[in-house]
């Protein structure tokens, strides 16, 4: 006779919508306690550290309006990843398809004498297709040559980092600038307008909302959708319904690479007006996009409150670095934590405890 | 009725009143306690740039007990204004050093938006009423390594690794080839760049790759000791860069460049508090510091200016000059480290007639550069072997 127990952790059949996001919180929550103990241990208090970056990050104009700066790049690299990540293509890549996205940008901005009136909507145009180009080559020697995503997309970062030091370094070295490494300011056209004061570029930030919905419809309510799902879910399941994985994966790179360059353009038309050294340019929103995706559960409509999540953290990390006087490094650490929560609680979520008080 | 309504209005007063004092930017005062913050690009730990400024920082607080600082490290370009918004406004700093040329344009609108604070901006060439611009510079240093170097190379090959090539990188390779050639005129100067400012892995490639070629002496910049390491490893002699790196060499380090910003920090931040400079007088102020002033030396670490392990080698070495006759370069170095220390500068490493690489005449006979020659030279002097990119 089996002993009777407790309670048993069996497996649910279909993971239900408040249970996700039941589970993320505690995800978060736990990292929350995990960076905690660090501060501690550097011997500030965890509890004065959160508080200073909710204020800073969400109780003063400043801070907000930093926050909602930080997740407009997150938004779009973090809806092209959602999409990705259903048709389980592992884009690394974001980070450079943002590059990419950037050099068009410069490219069209400083050199194609477009007038004033076209030069943003190309720039925005030349982005996406430059971003979309760079995810492309990945997805074809994935589709074609079953060559690993997670190493090509992550390689091409690093092309990616590499052309840009290389154009502002040599051909696209702007002579304003007394030898040093960028391009020349961009002209005032090819600038985007901001929110009065702040640094909100608020047509990259509208964009960023647009797809985001796009996206959702995309995948819940059309058949391109559809076959994107059956892809990542059963790839056996598409083969025989003549679903082919090879349009599929270029789609979905297409898009997830061109919304990364989307947010590309955004950064250096709306922030930095020129071309720069490319950790300026991104600070590694392509890779914190891929946290921003995984958090939002791979719902492209989610990417929005959690693009902003990231925000919070990013412009938090700036206020605890001047109040505390804490190293550079902490906002790594905050996203090492969550993302490393959140894989794990993904085991979590798909069991359950049932308890049982039935006496035999 | 009409008694809370006055009430009302002098409540409304008072808050409008208190608010307008607490939002109206205080001028500093002279003489009172005076609190700076620093905006650095790379992280304190660097060995490097960030590592020196921050030293320079610590020296300032410790000398002036009317001083309080604040830093932020590894602020990304393009983020400085935010971090200097966040200086002023919540750390009520007086003074803002930010510390990188890309800084520029950031720190002149903060300028701009903070008219009552100082600013001051390393490197760059915009100034306003309430911003100056400061640099130490090494080029003299370099040329004077490089005298040493000409006299160590066996195989008439030095090396040096790059980081960028931007002026400020090449001015230093212009200036060390010069010093190697006064005693070497054989000798020939071999580059490599590695385009990053800190990167051990790429230096030790670049290094390696520099003894693969037949290199016997090397100089770089980049911000680790890696190159002294490598170099070391195989028993060749360099030259340290930014901060003292004799302990990653004892036998092998043979001089190098240190910074002291906090000459440059101790004199402005002196003068402000004296009230000489203020938010409205700094349109023309720009420190373009070198060895006279203090604000750089050589050695291999602080007060050896060269490593005793070599001074047999160089005192073996002598040179015919036109003025100073036969004499070893030992000597040479002690003679031009006093006469370009000296106020009058009867020396200068980039003294006319300097011809580039493509033979073109650069700096005419009996003149000198400018400050802003230097700053933009792009051109390499003969003898430099390598890819130069942006030359003219």
């Amino acid at each position: 006779m089996k002993k009777p127990s407790l309670f048993r952790v069996e497996r649910r059949p279909v993971v239900p919508g408040h249970v996700v996001v039941l589970v993320s919180i505690l995800a978060i929550f736990a990292a929350l306690v995990a960076a905690g103990i660090f501060f501690e241990a550097y011997g500030i208090s965890a509890i004065r550290a959160y508080q200073l970056i909710a204020k800073g990050a969400l109780g003063s104009k400043l801070g907000l309006a930093e926050t909602v700066r930080r997740a407009i790049p997150l938004l779009l690299c973090g809806v092209g990843l959602t999409i990705a990540f259903r048709a389980l293509f592992w884009n690394i890549g974001a980070e450079g398809q943002l590059l990419l996205g950037a050099v068009a940008a410069a490219g069209v901005a400083l050199f194609s004498g477009l007038p004033d009136v076209l030069l943003l909507p190309a720039m925005f145009i030349a982005g996406f297709l430059a971003g979309a180009l760079w995810g492309l080559i990945p997805a074809v020697l994935k589709a074609r040559l079953g060559i690993n995503d997670v190493i090509t997309t992550l390689m091409m970062n690093y092309i990616a980092i590499y052309l840009v030091e290389w154009l502002i370094h040599g051909p696209w070295r702007g002579p304003s600038m007394r030898g040093f490494a960028y391009t020349d300011k961009f002209p005032s056209a090819a600038i985007l307008p901001t929110i009065s004061w702040t640094r909100i570029h608020w047509p990259t930030l509208l964009l960023g909302l647009v797809v985001a919905v796009l996206a959702y419809v995309l995948i819940a309510r059309t058949r391109a959708g559809f076959e994107i799902r059956v892809v990542g879910e059963n790839p056996e399941a598409a083969r025989f319904a003549g679903i082919s994985a090879f349009k599929t994966t270029l789609l979905v790179m297409i898009i997830s690479g061109g919304l990364a360059g989307l947010a590309g353009v955004g950064e250096v038309a709306g922030i930095h007006r020129m071309l720069l050294g490319p950790t300026r340019i991104s600070m590694g929103y392509g890779y914190t996009a891929i946290i921003v995706a995984w958090l939002a559960r791979r719902n492209p409509l989610a990417v929005i409150v959690t693009s902003l999540l990231f925000g919070i953290i990013m412009s938090g990390g700036d206020v605890i670095r001047v109040s505390l006087g804490l190293p550079f490094q902490v906002i790594n650490l905050f996203n090492g934590l969550i993302l490393f929560f959140l894989i794990g609680s993904e085991l979590l979520m798909h069991y359950r405890i049932s308890f049982s008080f039935r006496r035999q | 009725m009409k008694t809370r309504f006055v009430l009302i209005a002098i409540v409304l007063l008072a808050l409008v009143f208190g608010l307008s004092t607490l939002t109206v930017a205080k001028e500093y005062i002279p003489g009172s306690s005076l609190k700076v913050g620093f905006i650095y690009v790379g992280p304190i730990g660097d060995l490097g740039w960030t590592y020196a400024h921050d030293e320079a920082r610590r020296i300032c607080e410790d000398v002036f007990p009317w001083l309080e600082t604040v830093y932020v490290e590894s602020v990304p370009e393009g983020e400085e204004g935010l971090f200097i918004d966040k200086l002023i406004l919540e750390e009520d700093c007086d003074v803002v050093f930010t510390t990188s040329f890309g800084f520029m344009d950031g720190t002149l609108d903060a300028a701009q938006r903070h008219p009552d604070k100082i600013f001051a901006h390393c490197s760059g060439f915009k100034r306003n009423a309430n911003m100056m611009t400061y640099m130490a510079d090494f080029y003299q240093i370099y040329y004077l390594n490089g005298l040493m170097a000409g006299a160590l190379t066996k195989s008439h090959k030095v090396a040096y690794v790059g980081a960028f090539p931007i002026p400020e990188v090449k001015r230093h390779m212009d200036a060390f080839a010069i010093g190697v050639q006064e005693v070497d005129p054989e000798a020939e100067l071999h580059v490599r760049w590695i385009y990053e400012w800190f990167s051990p892995t790429a230096a030790k490639e670049a290094t390696e790759a520099l003894i693969a070629d037949g290199c016997d002496v090397f100089a770089f910049t980049e911000d680790s000791p890696t190159v002294v390491q490598v170099a070391a490893e195989s028993g060749l002699p360099s030259f340290g860069h930014y901060s003292p790196m004799y302990n990653f060499g004892p036998e092998h380090v043979v001089s190098g460049q240190i910074a002291h910003w906090e000459a440059i920090y101790l004199d402005f931040l002196a003068k402000v508090y004296a009230g000489v400079y203020t938010a409205r007088n700094l349109a023309e102020v720009n420190y373009w510091w070198l060895l006279k002033e203090g604000a750089v030396e050589i050695g291999a670490k602080p007060g050896m200016l060269i490593n005793p392990v070599h001074e047999d080698e160089l005192r073996a070495v002598t040179v015919n000059d036109p003025i100073l006759g036969t004499i070893n370069v030992w000597d040479l170095v002690m003679k031009r480290l006093e006469q370009m220390s000296d106020a009058s500068m009867v020396v200068d490493p980039f003294q006319g007639p300097v011809y580039d690489r493509k033979l073109n005449l650069r700096v005419p006979q009996g003149l000198r550069m400018s400050e802003f020659e230097l700053t933009t030279m792009e051109w390499a002097v003969e003898g430099i072997v390598g890819p130069w990119p942006g030359e003219p």
